[in-house]
């Protein structure tokens, strides 16, 4: 993903905002909604709602523009509100995990040994591995890796201090790795 | 795990990254020489670092479009069949109103009160919105609307997973209601029963087999005009 520099431009764009200037709104929602969207489908995985969420995002952003107080950069901010709501997203939706096999029956698995969801490729095994991170490990992942966020940026958006960010990452990519061996079958 | 092995970790994907100035990295492998386990751990984090750089590397899964404002503003559906958390068209419909509001309010935007303050304003100043009644939703023909009543009670709807608020026009009134449904709760103002509240959202009419009322649904922002 390419990296947004965020400055003046955006402190002008707030500016024109708070001043009732349609077209700065829609600027911000052109020049971020692509990243936000990478950001949200990375951390929840499923397009139709992170339609919904990045919907929320813009409204909430649109809405807490004339309280920003331009102790961050517009896109950390705006990044902030996207990882909340996927946090609040995924709780909301949180269903006690019920194993398949004791839904379907024991033979399920010896139908279909493969299983139905195994990734079919190494990219979709990458992406698998990622979205079974624990939730904070895979913001880490995602921001550092994905969006080339600085340690400092992390820190802004998720509103810890940067050495517990470097911790969350060892963390992040040794479980990533676990993952990655899980899923391609490794021992 | 010593502190010299927790500290000098922090420093593990800098490291790999050669981003850690040369007396930090001399300093971790020195370290690593005499540190089994954090040899055993870097290794691992080296894997999961390459793992991750490939991640990054990977092209985004765009939609197929994203929303144009101006198919927005012009009021066309937002996706059919699926939940809106808040509808694509109430985006841009509350981007355009944000900038009537600020400039009418200057820079005090109702949306964002949950004060007293909003309770001095006129809703009609609210524009984007239009001032409603409850007993007026029957005959409502508008999308966007906020409107004023009692809160009868709030309740969670476990099939629906939402919460609800049944509004009415008087402190005792059960009729005429309209039910608000919050489908995203964080950052608004739960309001308790019996309190006075003001609604802003979309106006709907839920029919369902042995049910018929209409909703505010779903609801963008509360006001709370006195508890």
């Amino acid at each position: 993903m390419a990296r947004i520099v965020p400055g003046d431009r955006d402190k002008g764009l707030i500016l024109a905002a708070r001043r009732g200037d349609e077209e700065a709104f829609r600027e911000i929602y052109r020049t971020y909604r692509e990243p936000v969207w990478s950001v949200i489908l990375s951390l929840i995985g499923d397009p139709l709602q992170a339609q919904d969420i990045l919907q929320t995002v813009f409204f909430k952003a649109f809405r807490g523009l004339a309280g920003f107080r331009f102790r961050s950069a517009l896109f950390t901010w705006i990044y902030r509100i996207a990882c909340n709501e996927c946090r609040n997203h995924l709780r909301r939706r949180a269903v006690p995990a019920v194993p398949l096999e004791d839904i379907l029956g024991s033979r399920y698995e010896a139908d279909d040994e493969q299983g139905p969801d195994r990734p079919r490729t190494r990219t979709d095994a990458l992406k698998s591995a990622v979205l079974a991170l624990p939730f904070k490990m895979r913001e880490v992942v995602v921001l550092r890796y994905q969006e080339d966020l600085s340690y400092e940026e992390m820190s802004r958006v998720l509103g810890c201090p940067p050495g517990t960010i470097a911790s969350r990452l060892n963390r992040a990519l040794v479980e990533l790795e676990s993952q990655i061996r899980r899923i391609e079958g490794c021992p | 795990m010593s502190l010299s092995c927790r500290i000098l970790r922090r420093g593990f994907v800098p490291y790999l990254e050669g981003e850690l100035r040369p007396g930090r990295a001399g300093r971790l492998e020195r370290h690593l020489a005499g540190c089994g386990e954090c040899r055993t751990l870097i290794e691992r984090v080296r894997a999961g670092h390459e793992a991750g750089r490939r991640f990054g590397r990977l092209s985004a899964d765009l939609p197929p479009r994203f929303p144009a404002f101006e198919e927005l503003a012009a009021g066309r559906p937002a996706r059919r069949g699926l939940r809106p958390a808040v509808a694509v068209p109430a985006l841009v419909s509350v981007a355009a109103a944000l900038a009537a509001i600020l400039v009418i309010s200057g820079g005090d935007s109702p949306l964002r009160s949950r004060d007293s303050a909003a309770a001095s304003r006129d809703v009609k100043a609210d524009g984007a919105f239009t001032p409603l009644a409850i007993r007026e939703f029957a005959t409502n023909s508008r999308n966007r609307i906020v409107t004023e009543g009692y809160v009868h009670n709030v309740y969670y709807d476990k099939e629906e997973r939402t919460l609800h608020i049944k509004l009415a026009e008087g402190p005792r009134d059960t009729e005429p209601f309209v039910i608000c449904e919050i489908r995203d709760a964080s950052g608004l103002t739960i309001p308790r029963e019996g309190s006075r509240i003001r609604v802003y959202g979309t106006a709907r009419f839920d029919a369902q087999p042995g049910r018929g009322w209409h909703e505010v649904n779903p609801v963008m922002e509360i006001a709370v005009l006195n508890r």
